[in-house]
């Protein structure tokens, strides 16, 4: 049963996508009745699933495609004209035949309680015999009569058919069909695959006999005899030939590859861009020592060269996965065209862009929000025809759906030249639903009451109808492109239309990302969500119903704290510049206040696992260069708690003031050496001032009190040591932000001035050479402390 | 032919044997035993993948206090759980034997920080004892309770040392 599943699946894929284009082409038709080419194009589409669908025992599906096959097989040769009403009927009906393969899909037949098609069927019929489509009824005699004639008629067509078809879809069809008979004829079998031999070197007997099998198929209760087939193949060899000088040209070079491999490669890129970034660190690091070297210019070339190649690779690989947006266009000449004529308007959609590629995971998501949009756009947005022709504007509407590149993102746009909207009545509205609040709506921008129509509850539509107006759709839409990590930006002028841009990146593995430092912690932001950078003072923040503020240009941003948002303690003091990353999520805008800003990095995402998945605010976490593991944001959730947290805490509130130390009694110091006489000596030196000791043999030892007390106030440290020297221990120290100033003083016996230099280097602030007094130890610590 | 018979007879003879050596090795439990604080816990053999020193981690907001964060195991981002603050004892400084054991838990690595290894165990089946009937949260970590010598070793449920952080 395993090769049926295949076939199944095989036709299920084809069947869809034809069906996609069917839309296309039908709304098309209507515009260009007479346009041969296409109706005979829709004609072949309609009749090949009717003819897989046959071999596939669907019914269902068979039957109601060979009614909708008969109208246009009249269309095409001038019998029939094709007017709205017509068309309606026949979208109708493959509207049914999408019902029935999704069916077909999910439950593996076309019999289902849920479709009727007869009605459907009786129009058609109706139709195709030329009645007023409103005498149509269904009546089963007539069915049945319908059902000879069919087969008549069938030889004639199926003969059209394979003139139509490719070379490739003939060797595929005739795959099929040989497997489909052995799996279901295997009485006939034995005789089937000795024909098959004998035949075997001529195509044109193979394809004589899968032309008889197929009548087979259609006729089931006669047996096929073997000599017809003989008397058939005379003139079946002749429509072979003619078939591949017809149609060799337009056949595309494509395979068909499991999206699971695809995604597998995707993450073998995505282990080699950290690997690539991990090089860049270290080559960095060996540039530092090695300056001036020889083999590092060597050393250069092959890192950046790997570098360019993982590169190209990655967007290589992204854009197999790429699927042109177009593919979620075409659905919409239809949605158009359906819903002007349900809502009595005109609307003439522009299509523009639709090879621009995105990754098809975002392909896959982007499709609802944008029906919603475009729905909204004719509904909401363009009037009907006699009020603008009162307005002096053409009778026709348009509504222009562009998509475009920009950067890293792609951009769709929708347009409409519809009445606009104007930000008092939003702002009004939101007003009496409760949504905002009158200080919030005096302070609003244009901008920012366009993005009112994106809040939870929010209508404009006087009426509701059924397709908008019901408050709910647009906040999904905006929650929708949020997931993609996407923002919309709206601009609209009442009577003379709307735009709405989405904006979303190109793929979701692997990102451009904003590094920043809250406290010790390090995170990633997604860039696609990064508005700006800016530095500010404290003086910058105001206070408005006891939150703060920052007054951006003409904007007015929430700030928020980030190590306050994910309650990370506070051991920095605070500096008179606080830097801000403006973050964009949909229409909305947060200020987050962050300790530093670290650079842009090409971040892999990775997840966090099972145990720890859905932590608020984290979308993932990434290892970096250096071989550490830093959390992505998730920026939307993040604005989220933002807001919660924004309305509890006041950003300059929540700085601590450190206790005022002055005396040495108020001061901790660390010794760090392995000798024992060594800390002896130092200690005797300033204990007897007043300050509180702590003692550690090496620079390991050391960096671990640190890192567990906070109060160690300076740190005297010797060079040669086991574990961890003190060069590095400095090193080491000054990578965290809260000991950026803590006084490292150097206590060592090394003299020469390339010890001194490295010590500067490594950031010490001082360096004292043994032996010394002690008064110039205790003189030298309290320089460096302040102490007078 | 003779031949050929008592090959397939001492075939099957050694495949008995073999059957019966395994029989006998079903009774014998292998577990890694560990200290956390004062007490001796274990764990099977085979749901460790592996026990590292410790490495450096990333702290994770916004939750429970003994998961200390993730951590990067040859490109695999893992959670790191203390079990020390799991089982409440006494936060104590890492020293040169505290160790990370990698846990396998169904599909998912976890690690998790112990003060130090003892001793890979070979322990009777039968003569481990259920876990005391007491209420305690941690008992429904407990598998059983083995005695060694004069130890008391207390043998954890893998599946269980993750699933109950997430309730």
């Amino acid at each position: 049963m395993d090769e049926m599943q295949e076939i199944m699946e095989d036709f299920l894929v084809e069947a869809f996508e034809m069906i996609e284009q069917l839309d296309q082409d039908l709304v098309e038709l209507e515009s260009n009745p007479d346009d041969l080419e296409l109706l005979n194009k829709i004609f072949r589409v309609a009749h090949t699933i009717k003819g897989s669908g046959s071999f596939l025992n669907l019914d269902v599906l068979t039957r109601l495609t060979h009614h909708m096959e008969d109208i246009l097989n009249k269309a095409r040769k001038g019998e029939l004209k094709i007017t709205p009403d017509i068309m309606d009927v026949i979208l109708e009906s493959v509207d049914m035949m999408k019902a029935l393969l999704e069916n077909i899909r999910d439950n593996g037949t076309d019999v289902t309680d849920d479709i009727d098609i007869e009605p459907v069927v009786a129009k058609l019929d109706a139709i195709s015999q030329g009645k007023d489509l409103s005498e149509a009824a269904p009546s089963e005699p007539k069915e049945q009569k319908e059902e000879t004639v069919e087969v008549a008629e069938e030889d004639e067509l199926t003969e059209e058919d394979y003139a139509n078809m490719s070379p490739e879809e003939i060797e595929a069809e005739i795959e099929r069909l040989i497997q489909k008979r052995a799996e279901e004829d295997r009485a006939r079998r034995e005789a089937k695959k000795k024909q098959q031999q004998s035949g075997a070197s001529d195509n044109s007997t193979e394809n004589k006999e899968t032309q008889e099998k197929k009548e087979d198929e259609k006729k089931p209760s006669t047996p096929a005899p073997a000599p017809k087939a003989e008397t058939k193949s005379a003139p079946k060899k002749e429509e072979k030939k003619a078939v591949p000088a017809k149609k060799v040209s337009t056949v595309e070079q494509t395979i068909r590859v499991d999206v699971n491999r695809l995604d597998n490669l995707m993450n073998l890129i995505g282990e080699l861009v950290l690997s690539k970034n991990r090089l860049i660190k270290i080559y960095n690091d060996v540039e530092e020592r090695y300056e001036g070297e020889h083999f590092l210019d060597e050393l250069n070339q092959v890192v950046s060269s790997i570098s360019i190649v993982t590169t190209d690779l990655q967007i290589a690989v992204m854009k197999t996965r790429m699927l042109q947006i177009g593919k979620v266009f075409n659905k919409f000449p239809r949605v158009i065209r359906d819903l002007s004529r349900e809502l009595g308007k005109k609307v003439n959609l522009i299509i523009k862009g639709e090879e621009t590629e995105l990754d098809k995971s975002i392909i896959e998501e982007i499709g609802d929000p944008l029906m919603h949009m475009i729905r909204n756009s004719v509904d909401h947005g363009i009037e009907p025809p006699e009020e603008r022709v009162k307005l002096g504007k053409p009778e026709v509407g348009t509504v222009e759906l562009k998509a475009y590149n920009e950067g890293n993102q792609i951009v769709i746009e929708i347009a409409d030249d519809g009445k606009g909207m104007d930000p008092e009545v939003l702002k009004q509205k939101a007003l009496e639903k409760g949504i905002i609040s009158e200080k919030e709506a005096d302070m609003m921008s244009d901008k920012e009451a366009f993005m009112l129509i994106f809040k939870a509850g929010f209508s404009t539509a006087a009426k509701v109808t059924n397709v908008s107006g019901r408050g709910v759709g647009m906040d999904v839409v905006k929650t929708n492109v949020e997931k993609l990590n996407g923002i919309i930006e709206v601009d609209s002028e009442p009577g003379k239309g709307s735009v709405f841009k989405i904006k979303i990146p190109l793929t979701l593995a692997i990102i451009q990302a904003l590094l920043v430092s809250a406290q010790e912690e390090l995170f990633a932001v997604p860039l696609a969500n990064v508005i700006e950078t800016v530095r500010i003072t404290l003086e910058d923040i105001s206070t408005v119903e006891g939150k703060s503020v920052l007054k951006l240009r003409d904007e007015v941003l929430p700030l928020v704290n980030m190590s306050d948002i994910f309650k990370i303690e506070k051991i920095l003091g605070v500096n008179q510049y606080l830097y801000v990353v403006v973050l964009g999520v949909g229409a909305s805008k947060v200020g987050l206040i962050v300790d530093g800003l670290i650079g842009q990095e090409e971040i892999v995402i990775k997840s966090l696992g099972e145990y720890l998945k859905g932590i608020k605010g984290i979308a993932g976490a990434t290892i970096r260069g250096d071989g550490k593991v830093t959390l992505i944001v998730d920026v939307a959730a993040l604005m989220k708690l933002a807001k919660e947290t924004h309305s509890k805490t006041v950003v300059t509130a929540t700085i601590e003031t450190k206790k005022k130390k002055e005396k040495p009694e108020d001061y901790v110091i660390l010794i760090v050496d392995d000798s024992n006489t060594d800390r002896k000596i130092m200690k005797k030196s300033i204990e007897p001032l007043g300050f509180t000791i702590k003692e550690a043999t090496n620079g390991e030892e050391a960096l671990n009190i640190l890192k567990n007390d906070s109060n160690i106030d300076a740190a005297l440290v010797d060079i040669e040591m086991p574990k961890m020297d003190g060069y590095t221990l400095a090193q080491e120290i000054r990578k965290y932000n809260r000991f950026k100033n803590l006084p490292l003083i150097a206590v060592t016996s090394r003299t020469t001035k390339s010890d001194r230099v490295r010590g500067v280097e490594v950031g010490m602030n001082e360096y004292i050479t043994k032996p010394y007094t002690p008064e110039y130890l205790a003189n030298v610590l309290k320089r460096n402390l302040k102490l007078s | 032919m003779s031949n050929q018979l008592q090959n397939v007879i001492k075939q099957q003879q050694e495949q008995n044997s073999n059957i019966a050596t395994e029989a006998k090795d079903e009774n014998i439990v292998q577990l890694v035993g560990f200290i956390v604080g004062n007490e001796e816990f274990a764990v099977p053999i085979l749901s460790i993948q592996e026990i590292i020193k410790p490495i450096e981690w990333t702290k994770v907001p916004f939750t429970d206090d003994f998961v200390l964060g993730v951590f990067n195991l040859r490109g695999n981002v893992l959670p790191l759980i203390d079990l020390r603050k799991k089982f409440g004892a006494s936060e104590a400084e890492f020293d040169d034997d505290v160790r990370f054991i990698v846990i396998k838990v169904g599909d998912e690595l976890a690690g998790f920080v112990i003060d130090r290894l003892t001793e890979a165990l070979r322990i009777e089946e039968n003569s481990i004892l259920p876990p005391p009937d007491t209420s305690m949260e941690r008992d429904a970590m407990i598998e059983g309770i083995a005695r060694k010598d004069d130890r008391i070793i207390t043998i954890l449920k893998v599946n269980a040392l993750l699933k109950l952080n997430n309730e």
